[in-house]
């Protein structure tokens, strides 16, 4: 076995402690709750109504074997393990017989489509902001940076609420609820698609305008720091055209960027749950959020491993990359000169 | 020997904060072919500004008030700066930066540069082309090939030097402005650095050097004539034996004082150096820049600056030389 | 000490950012003292507009949301202070240890820290959350503290490291000084500004936290806190309805302390790490 695939091992070990412990996390404490978590919820049903003796034994019955209450703890985890293994996120119990896994299945799309392209324009957008903020200097670098450094400070569901505000209550341009018409049902007709944009505008800038933010003033500071590097120098001194010289800066000032771009699509899954809750949009966070007020503990659970997750696989994809990219990092492991 | 290089009045400064200082005073200097040209002094003397604007390599915050170059019949204007073509550098005129410096890219390979700088002024080369040609300059020069491959933290700190050497006279310059090049290096890479210098010389590869340094005794064994400068103007200039020997100028010789005494018992001294240090060149001194550290300063220094006694390849600025002479 | 004080507060952003956060926490300090309304209690209907009666108008269920904002900035100021305090105590405790001893412990404390590093913050915030009975104020400042410790036993190693060749460092250790009384006498008082500077930033990240939970709905309980009042907006939907006095102050509070506390920080990074000042 050579070095970098000892590299590799070694962080995928790391990762599968990280899971693990993320797994007992997810396990263990929603079980520190007093009492039965069945009985206690099989009680709030009966309180609400609905549902009487016979059809309340069998869900009884159902949630009874799925954690195997009957059984040790450590047979419950093992068992509970061995259904993440499997995929098998459990049931519902604020939408009994719903599947936790259909229950994401339904809202993740929504979360994909509004974070995805956001987080790669806010990438994009930002990383040549601060690029040309870096070159240009002046009072472009300083408006750039000044609007930048306090987009990125600001907590990004109070941009959110602002944004709401302002351009659908104030200046009542865009809807301000939900990702579609509440009368529609999804299709792929031209109006629906429109009414879906609409939609989508509106959580779409308040999270772009955050990441641009963000990365504009990252990118700035490592293009300064490259500008000033004396390979850029002697590039110059030897009569290097501009465009070759930016390429070397763009790919060593890139490098962390990069990191920056995976660790934004990590958190994904997790990064836009307030956003969600502010426009009422149909995603990952107002599932957990509905979850959370009908204290519905298997969807709780299904959303924070999959947010976990997803972020965990994505570091695990930056070490690789890095290994992969930086000849420095590479032969570090190598243990060459 | 043929002139090669002349510039003429020059004049540069630095724009900081809204004000200006002055790094560069009316240097004029000539080059002739295959020789080396030392250019020595204390750090932040201007020589690294002048290698600066002899390298045509002049760029914001610094800017060239007056000055031109005369290169091979052809007449360029410094005050361009930035402005000038890209073209002339490298293939007329070339940098070696300082050894010290990390002039390498650390994420890509050598051969990356190579390819960089030829496809610069021969559009129309191939990739294969150019790592070849640059191979063939290795070998030609006792470098192993392999290093093309290499990226910069592969190579040690001597051999870095010397790959840097070869890229920066892949297009065989004229002329090759060499910034401290062996500074930072360990003594026996600084002699490789020296040799190859030597044997691109002798090849004809590159037609003259000024050698940038502020170590006399390495300029003794390099140099075929040497340029003192103190506080952006040339102090004194003469041949190597003129300016080692027969040091005319109080600078010269305090330099001299202070570095080339190899007897134990002046240890003392060698610590010492020179008294004081250089002047602060957002407010220089009146008169002879160098009176306030000059133990021979009579009034008349701090009034007058000096003019240059002497002729334009042996002359020091110094009053001094005036009594000598009436 | 006194030398940094002055080269302190002749910073311009420094005090400016320090009379920010003076001003924010006199507001909550004494404004419960002037006041006997229970913020709790409603004086209003639904969203009234601010008039004489209630200065900033009223919430949803008509509480008075001028007196809820003297209580909630004290809210969630305390739970940042808590959260900043058992953060920074535990990062110091398990930072300096690590540092400091070395060998298989440090191994193990920075694998245990990099482990939950690498463990999204949300996750761990929400599933504690879930998991205890009740959320008080302290417990909620417990909770946020004992997620975000890693960050500052990381940097607090790394002081560490670096201070313990210090030759007074060794002295002390010669002349057989204990562990513990070297870690305190001889390493604490070193990184004492930095130590600070993360505590500052832990403060500020905690009440951040607090407004993410208490968005999901996992808020304190039977308080009111600067997230509670934006969580009651945004539920009563007092931005869709245009109450912009109810759901603007805490947006803008919040926004303005991490604002603040963030520029008090890099002020202080600026006066302590000279280095800096060129840039």
């Amino acid at each position: 076995m050579n070095t970098f695939q000892r590299y590799i091992l070694n962080k995928l070990l790391w990762y599968i402690a990280a899971f693990l412990v993320a797994a007992s996390l997810n396990f263990f404490l929603p079980r520190l709750i007093p009492g039965n978590p069945v009985d206690t919820i099989v009680a709030q049903m009966a309180q609400s109504g609905g549902t009487e003796g016979e059809a309340r034994r069998k869900i009884y019955q159902t949630y009874m074997r799925e954690f195997g209450l009957d059984k040790p703890l450590l047979v419950q985890f093992g068992t509970y393990l061995s259904n993440l293994a499997h995929g098998n996120l459990g049931t519902s119990f604020g939408n009994y017989p719903a599947k936790v896994n259909n229950l994401i299945a339904s809202s993740l799309p929504w979360t994909i489509a509004l974070q995805l392209p956001a987080i790669i324009i806010g990438w994009i957008l930002g990383n040549i902001l601060g690029v040309l903020a870096a070159y240009r200097g002046g009072a472009f670098d300083r408006v750039a940076f000044v609007g930048s450094l306090a987009l990125s400070n600001l907590p990004y569901y109070c941009l959110a609420v602002l944004l709401l505000y302002l351009f659908s209550v104030a200046i009542p341009i865009f809807p301000s609820f939900g990702g579609y018409n509440p009368g529609g049902t999804p299709n792929l007709s031209l109006t629906f698609m429109l009414d879906v944009i609409q939609h989508y505008t509106l959580p779409f800038l308040s999270l772009v305008l955050v990441l641009i933010g963000g990365q504009a003033v990252g990118m700035r500071s490592m293009a300064i720091y490259e500008l000033s590097a004396d390979y850029v120098g002697y590039m110059r001194g030897l009569g290097v055209g501009d465009g070759r010289v930016v390429r070397s800066i763009f790919r060593n000032a890139m490098l962390p960027q990069i990191t920056g771009l995976a660790l934004a699509i990590g958190s994904l899954v997790g990064g836009a749950l307030l956003t969600e809750v502010v426009f009422s949009y149909p995603g990952i966070g107002s599932t957990l959020f509905t979850a959370i007020r009908q204290n519905d503990y298997p969807v709780v659970q299904g959303v924070t491993i999959l947010v976990t997750v997803a972020v965990l696989g994505a570091n695990f994809l930056i070490d690789i990359g890095y290994g992969l990219i930086d000849p420095r990092i590479r032969s570090a492991q190598r243990g060459e000169r | 020997m043929d002139e090669l290089l002349r510039v003429q009045n020059v004049r540069a400064a630095y724009a900081v904060g809204g004000r200006e200082v002055q790094a560069v005073e009316e240097v004029s200097l000539t080059l002739r072919e295959g020789e080396v040209l030392g250019l020595a002094g204390e750090s932040g003397c201007g020589k690294s500004t002048l290698a600066t604007i002899l390298a045509l390599a002049t760029k914001p915050p610094l800017y060239v008030k007056s000055g031109q170059m005369v290169l091979e019949g052809k007449t360029i204007d410094l005050t361009l700066g930035a402005g000038l073509p890209r073209e002339l550098r490298g293939q007329l005129i070339s940098i070696l930066p300082q050894g010290a410096l990390n002039s390498l890219n650390p994420t890509a390979r050598v051969r990356e540069l190579a390819y960089d700088v030829l496809k610069a002024h021969r559009p129309t080369i191939q990739r294969s082309e150019a790592y070849e040609l640059t191979r063939q300059r290795l070998e030609q020069l006792g470098l192993p090939a392999r290093v093309l491959e290499n990226y910069p933290h592969q190579l040690s700190g001597g051999m870095k030097q010397r790959v840097v050497t070869v890229i920066s006279t892949l297009l065989n310059p004229k002329v090759l402005i060499a910034d401290e090049p062996t500074s930072a290096l360990d003594v026996s890479s600084q002699k490789a650095v020296v040799g190859l210098l030597k044997t691109l010389l002798e090849r004809r590869v590159i037609s003259s050097i000024v050698f940038i340094a502020h170590d006399l005794p390495l300029l003794r064994e390099i140099a075929d004539r040497i340029a003192i400068m103190y506080a952006g103007k040339i102090a004194e200039i003469g041949t190597n034996h003129e300016i080692i020997d027969a040091p005319k100028h109080p600078y010269t010789q305090a330099l001299i004082g202070s570095i080339l005494v190899p007897e134990p018992y002046v240890r003392q001294k060698r610590v010492e150096g020179i008294e004081g240090s250089p002047p602060d060149l957002r407010s220089p001194p009146s008169g002879c820049r160098f009176h306030p550290r000059c133990k021979y300063a009579m009034p008349k220094c701090s009034q007058t600056q000096p003019p240059e006694f002497g002729t334009p390849e042996r002359f020091a600025a110094c009053w001094l030389l005036e009594a000598v002479k009436s | 000490m006194n030398l940094f004080l002055r080269q302190l507060l002749s910073n311009g952003r420094f005090r400016f950012s320090l009379i920010l956060i003076l001003l924010l926490v006199g507001f909550a300090i004494i404004g419960p003292m002037v006041n006997h309304h229970n913020p709790l209690f409603a004086v209003g209907g639904r969203f009234d507009p601010p008039s004489s009666k209630a200065l900033l108008g009223t919430d949803v269920i008509g509480n008075d949301v001028f007196v809820q904002l003297m209580y909630g900035i004290g809210t969630s100021l305390e739970i940042g202070v808590i959260a900043g305090a058992v953060a920074t105590l535990i990062g110091v405790v398990i930072g300096t240890l690590a540092g400091f001893l070395g060998g298989t412990l440090d191994e193990l404390l920075m694998g245990l820290t990099n482990v939950i590093i690498t463990i999204p913050t949300i996750v761990i915030l929400i599933l504690l959350s879930v998991a205890v009975e009740t959320r008080s104020l302290v417990t909620m400042g417990i909770i946020i503290g004992v997620t975000s410790w890693p960050w500052t036993a990381r940097a607090v190693r790394a002081q560490t490291t670096s201070l313990r060749t210090r030759e007074h460092v060794d002295v002390a250790r010669i002349s057989g000084v204990g562990t513990v009384s070297i870690i305190l006498w001889e390493i604490l008082p070193y990184m004492f500004s930095y130590i600070f500077m993360a505590f500052v930033l832990q403060l500020a990240s905690g009440i951040l936290n607090e407004a993410a939970l208490s968005l999901l709905g996992l808020g304190p309980d039977n308080t009111i806190s600067l997230g509670k009042m934006l969580q009651f907006a945004i539920q009563g939907e007092a931005v869709r309805t245009g109450a912009y006095w109810d759901f603007l102050p805490p947006t803008l509070l919040l926004a303005l302390i991490s604002f603040g506390l963030l520029l008090l920080q890099s002020s202080m990074d600026e006066v302590f790490n000279p280095r800096l000042r060129k840039v």
